[in-house]
């Protein structure tokens, strides 16, 4: 009874917020690992500027540290102290439901950014801003395929795949992306094998050096993030044989695309953490100012490749 | 077999217990994958087991002076952000040193804490782990650390280099390796930290300088941990604030494997090296008998308790402990 | 209660009390919310925040009591919770409707008793060195967490269960409630009975406990299976509402944990330790971690201060007793 009480008065807040459009709106969010890489934390200073730079809008900024539990106890607190709207970057896009559940009970709208929850969730949620990582895959599959038939090897190319954190939704996306699309472009290409590199470039050096070690012949590497993708081809140097093996990535880093003008690399997918920050931040005061949006609000992620990259500026983070 | 064989062989598994596993180890692995004894295999396993093996080093010391460390893995992300943020700005030449003498002071302003205040080494180390990985992120930003030139520098060579054909990291371990272990058993130092680890009460008595002693120790972890990210630095020429991460429990597994007593008092530079080796040739064996990584983590629980009980059961004579 | 007695287990309780201003003040000041720190449902959300890592903190004191450190905690968190939510997912279970709730808890509470029961054993029989067993099978039982799912997540929602576990009961969480009930259990335990007296007459030497005729191995195998079992019923409590568990998570609980009970006062080194101090330790943390995020510190920030006031807290305890003993010396 009291829960939903307060429930219409936070809708009510939330309406007369945008009866009044000058009123200023508390806008919560809660990232998943800020400075576990260079992606997370660019967003987090984009998303900083952002609310800075719009009077209307105080931001308050928080870190799960990687930490499902530290994630759930902010979202709480967030209900708590009562702000306007929830902006979530999901640890584990299971977990969080619950907890994502309750806002929804308290009348707090909750847009989740970057990363999507699970299907169960997305009654409780308005709205997901973030790249759309299924396409992502498919395009990375794409151009992996294209420059094997560019080269004529694509009747019997051997590749291996670098995913991101295992349960982490875009890693999931991404990987179905590409294994889905390869068969349909490049059927007589072989997937030997997937391993998870967690976002970690140490860690997929560590898996690509296992790789090479277990097989003679791999003539590609498609890493989940140009992180992971420079991890391996560092392994692959340090053996001899990047010279034989085509890196595709996806997230282009600014080291993904200086090893792309090195002709090391051969192609990403273009995605800036700054669009992916502002892109969210709007999605939350769109929602707060009452304007219909669709569900999933995707933005774009073009591919980049060694051929195009002159197109695209070189990336910040 | 007689009496006075089977006491032999008991003796040799009491003293060398580990070097006996790693033997059989390495005999049975051979047998399973071909590959496993190939030259490249095992300068490609040591190559890798080098960063970890730097750092074990220096935690050797640190475990025998009758303390712990779990600042390492902190503290090496630390030493490998700030190296190569200097590359740029300070040159290689400036920023080794720089580096150096930043991670030292880490190293010392833990070594007054535990020596000279006397404060509980697990967790003044558990705060460094935390305290560092904040300097870290603040030094960078958050932000991934490259060198913007990967191809005009020399400093690759500590990671990437080979002499007369072989890797330079191999080169560095063994070096530092042979170096400590002359410091630990043949100076005068060597002795003390024996002394302080076996019994701190006693050796404060007897006139040995136990807060000096530790502090030094600590300033070795720390050179240790320097060197480890310098060759970390140099082998990916860029790296994530993240890098050591966890690496503090592999380490202390090693120079636990290597017998090392976590009571302090006992433990050598060269056994902490074959526990080194012994983590590094079954993460690399396993993997080519086709298992996934996750396997090693299992093998690795029973070598340390096999490896650490056979170790005290010989010297207590008994198999079983007198635990009622 | 002694006067050095009082300064010890005081001593966190002021803690607790600076954050508290502090958090409240610099709030007023820097948060942008208009809500402030000392709120009374806040206060109740950080104990039920504080009941993951406090329900292992607490088993972890007997075990600290005795001498001993347990750093598997973490994996055998993690490993119950893996039990817990796969468990859902076996025919049988699946058959029984909600009724399978209670035995899934069963099945990973089990779980927790028997990991413990591992570490116990070999404790007792080989007489290596707890941290030496439990930072192998810290390891071990990690590597068991990826066995079971491979990398991937294991997860089973279930509404009812999370409706339970959303439950306020006289105001408090469900969580809430497991902790303080775990706290007056072991309060009990280590105040009430042989078992409690004997934890400590061990820590503070051994062999006089051997002569007096305490049997130290099963003592031990209790406290692990204790500890186990705590570990296990702190994966029931959060997983029920959380519903899904990464192979990684609980890594550093361990370290959260030993944290929370060095800064409650227990000596590393055995014999003395109290459960209401270890409370006051883990309200600690997650009062800092909390008010933190409260004020709008950056993650580099959150990272220095926690790791400079466990310093600090240590030094500063340390200088009390000092003086305490000093004073009683007089």
């Amino acid at each position: 009874m009291k829960r939903t009480i307060k429930a219409m008065l936070a809708c009510s807040a939330a309406m007369l917020g945008t009866a009044a459009a000058a009123e200023t709106m508390t806008i919560g969010i809660t990232q998943n690992n800020v400075g576990v890489d260079s992606y997370q934390t660019t967003y987090e200073k984009a998303f900083i500027e952002a609310a800075d730079a719009n009077p209307d809008v105080e931001a308050v900024v928080l870190d799960a540290g990687g930490d499902v539990a530290r994630q759930i106890a902010q979202i709480e607190d967030l209900i708590q102290q009562e702000v306007d709207a929830i902006i979530i970057w999901p640890t584990n896009g299971e977990a969080v439901i619950p907890a994502v559940r309750k806002a929804k009970q308290a009348g707090i709208p909750v847009v989740i950014t970057n990363s999507n929850i699970a299907e169960q969730g997305f009654d409780f949620v308005s709205s997901f801003s973030g790249p759309d990582n299924i396409t992502q895959g498919a395009r990375a599959a794409e151009i992996m395929c294209d420059k094997f038939k560019e080269m004529g090897t694509d009747t019997e190319a051997q590749i291996v795949q670098i995913s991101g954190q295992p349960g982490y939704t875009t890693a999931i996306e991404r990987a179905k992306g590409f294994e889905d699309r390869l068969p349909e472009v490049c059927p007589d290409v072989t997937l030997l094998e997937s391993q998870p590199g967690d976002w970690n470039r140490e860690k997929s050096q560590q898996v690509m050096e296992a790789f090479l070690v277990k097989y003679d012949d791999i003539d590609g590497v498609y890493a989940g993030d140009d992180n992971m993708g420079v991890g391996a081809l560092n392994a692959a140097k340090a053996a001899g044989r990047a010279g034989d093996i085509i890196f595709v990535g996806a997230t282009n880093f600014s080291v993904g695309y200086e090893a792309m003008e090195a002709g090391e690399y051969w192609g990403s997918i273009y995605q800036s953490p700054v669009d992916d920050a502002k892109a969210a931040l709007q999605t939350a005061i769109d929602i707060l100012g009452g304007k219909e949006l669709p569900f999933l609000n995707y933005f774009d992620t073009p591919k980049i490749t060694q051929d195009n990259m002159a197109e695209f500026d070189k990336p910040v983070f | 077999m007689s009496a006075m064989t089977r006491q032999g062989v008991a003796k040799l598994l009491a003293r060398q217990g580990i070097l006996v596993a790693f033997v059989l180890f390495m005999v049975v692995f051979a047998i399973a994958n071909q590959r496993f004894l190939a030259i490249d295999n095992i300068s490609g396993v040591i190559r890798s087991s080098a960063i970890l093996g730097v750092m074990a080093l220096g935690v050797t010391f640190v475990v025998i002076g009758g303390n712990l460390d779990l600042s390492v893995g902190s503290m090496m992300s630390f030493s490998t952000i700030v190296v190569l943020d200097l590359h740029d700005k300070l040159g290689p030449t400036l920023a080794i040193p720089a580096m150096f003498g930043l991670t030292l002071l880490l190293g010392a302003f833990i070594g007054v804490l535990v020596g000279y205040l006397k404060l509980n080494s697990l967790i003044v180390t558990l705060g460094m782990l935390s305290a560092i990985h904040g300097l870290t992120l603040t030094w960078s930003g958050g932000k991934n650390m490259d060198i913007a030139d990967k191809e005009a520098t020399w400093f690759s060579v500590f990671g990437q280099g080979d002499i007369v054909g072989i890797p330079v990291p191999i080169l560095i371990f063994a070096l530092l390796a042979g170096a400590l272990s002359l410091v630990l058993g043949r100076t005068p130092f060597g002795r003390k930290v024996y002394a302080v680890g076996g019994n701190g009460v006693a050796a404060t008595f007897s006139g040995v300088p136990r807060a000096r002693v530790v502090f030094f120790t600590y300033l070795i972890s720390a050179f240790c941990v320097a060197t480890a990210g310098l060759i970390q630095a140099s082998r990916s020429l860029g790296s994530q604030n993240t890098v050591g991460q966890g690496m503090e429990l592999e380490v202390l597994a090693a120079v636990i494997l290597g017998g090392a007593s976590l009571l302090g008092g006992s433990g050598t530079v060269f056994k902490t090296v074959i526990g080194v080796l012994i983590l590094g040739f079954i993460q690399n064996g396993l993997l080519l008998v086709g298992l996934e990584f996750y396997a090693q983590y299992i093998v690795t629980w029973i070598i340390i308790i096999l490896a650490v009980w056979l170790d005290i059961a010989a010297k207590r004579g008994r198999l079983w402990s007198s635990i009622a | 209660m002694t006067k050095e007695n009082l300064i010890k287990q005081g001593a966190i309780w002021a803690f607790i009390a600076v954050e508290l201003i502090f958090f409240t003040v610099m709030g007023d000041i820097l948060s942008v919310t208009s809500k402030s720190f000392m709120d009374f449902e806040n206060m109740l959300l950080l104990l039920k925040q504080s009941a993951p890592i406090g329900i292992i903190a607490l088993g972890m004191t007997i075990i600290m009591v005795n001498g001993n450190i347990d750093l598997s905690v973490g994996a055998t968190f993690a490993l119950s919770a893996v039990v817990l939510l796969d468990s859902f997912s076996w025919p049988f279970m699946a058959a029984i409707g909600d009724w399978a709730i209670p035995l899934a808890w069963f099945f990973a509470l089990a779980t927790g008793l028997i990991l413990g029961a591992i570490n116990g054993l070999i404790v007792w029989k080989t007489g290596v060195d707890a941290f030496i067993v439990t930072l192998g099978s810290m390891l071990g039982y990690r590597g068991l967490v990826f066995m079971y799912n491979g990398e991937q997540p294991t997860s089973h929602l279930n509404w009812t269960l999370v409706d339970f576990a959303e439950l306020q009961f006289l105001g408090l969480h469900t969580a809430t409630w497991f902790l303080l009930l775990t706290a007056l259990g072991l309060w009990l335990l280590m105040t009430r009975t042989v078992h409690g007296r004997n934890a400590y007459a061990i820590g503070n030497n051994r062999e006089a406990a051997v002569n007096a005729g305490i049997r130290v191995g099963p003592h031990f195998l209790i406290n692990f299976m204790l500890i186990g079992f705590l570990a296990a019923l702190s994966a029931v409590v959060f997983y029920s509402e959380s519903g899904s568990v990464n192979p990684n998570d609980g890594t550093l609980y361990e370290l959260w944990a030993i944290t929370a009970v060095v800064l409650g006062g227990t000596k590393l080194t055995g014999g003395y330790g109290s459960i209401v101090s270890t409370l006051g330790g883990v309200i600690a943390i997650q009062l800092l971690r909390k008010g933190l995020g409260h004020i709008g510190a950056d993650t580099e920030t959150v990272n220095l201060v926690i790791g400079l006031i466990l310093i600090t807290v240590l030094f500063l305890d340390r200088q009390l007793n000092r003086q305490g003993k000093e004073e009683l010396k007089t």
